[in-house]
């Protein structure tokens, strides 16, 4: 089957990211495909590039990307979310003036009409919310 | 058949009863990270109205320290197990 996943919990404030990292695992053992993880809401933190966690703590970030590169996973954020919460990519940085950027590709800022479709294209989509 | 997953204990937040009002004759209801607690047998009894559909996460409930304490009417599943309760189901619900 086709799963995406939608996560709204921030890292290290709720459990959403962990459970849905171990979904994700779960799910792609079973041999499906994950299509996409969406990151909403507070979720948007989970793309934060400058993430420096302690080396002996699992990196979300680098566990995200890491979905990416071994099975295609695309991982969508929130545009409205994340620009408000300070998650810029290089060109929104461009374009608001600032002179650094903290989301970089794989991350995508995208908007809510792909979290629609999603919805509506793949099998199932599952919620981890704080 | 939809999957309605709970994070939230019964003892900590009424939204239990939501998800309980929604759900269907045949729904199924996960309890997973805080909802766990819901699973024990001092709390299982504000699920009743499900039995036999009630399932937890064995993963969240090894992390409260709760694996072994679970009401008999709690059907206790792995992560592999909610993946597969996902596919039998023709959607989930996320409850929190």
């Amino acid at each position: 089957m086709r799963y995406a996943l939608l996560v709204q919990g921030a890292p290290y404030s709720s459990q959403a990211s962990h459970s849905a990292l171990r979904f994700a695992g779960a799910l792609l053992a079973r041999g499906h495909r994950l299509e996409c993880v969406f990151f909403y809401h507070d979720g948007v933190y989970n793309a934060a590039r400058l993430a420096a966690p302690p080396q002996d703590e699992p990196h979300l970030v680098d566990a995200w990307v890491s979905l990416n590169e071994e099975h295609g996973t695309q991982l969508q954020v929130c545009i409205a979310a994340a620009l408000r919460r300070g998650l810029l990519d290089e060109r929104e940085a461009t374009r608001h003036g600032k002179s650094g950027h903290s989301v970089e590709p794989p991350f995508e800022l995208t908007g809510l009409g792909q979290l629609i479709d999603l919805g509506l294209g793949v099998d199932r989509l599952v919620t981890f919310a704080p | 058949m939809i999957l309605h997953i709970l994070n939230r204990s019964p003892s900590s937040s009424l939204v239990y009863r939501e998800a309980l009002a929604s759900m269907g004759p045949e729904d199924r209801l996960l309890l997973v990270e805080d909802g766990v607690q819901g699973a024990l047998v001092s709390q299982a009894r504000h699920f009743e109205v499900i039995s036999g559909r009630l399932f937890a996460l064995r993963e969240d409930l090894v992390a409260h320290g709760l694996d072994g304490h679970c009401d008999a009417s709690v059907q206790v599943v792995d992560v592999d197990g909610f993946v597969a309760l996902t596919e039998e189901a023709d959607k989930t619900v996320s409850w929190f």
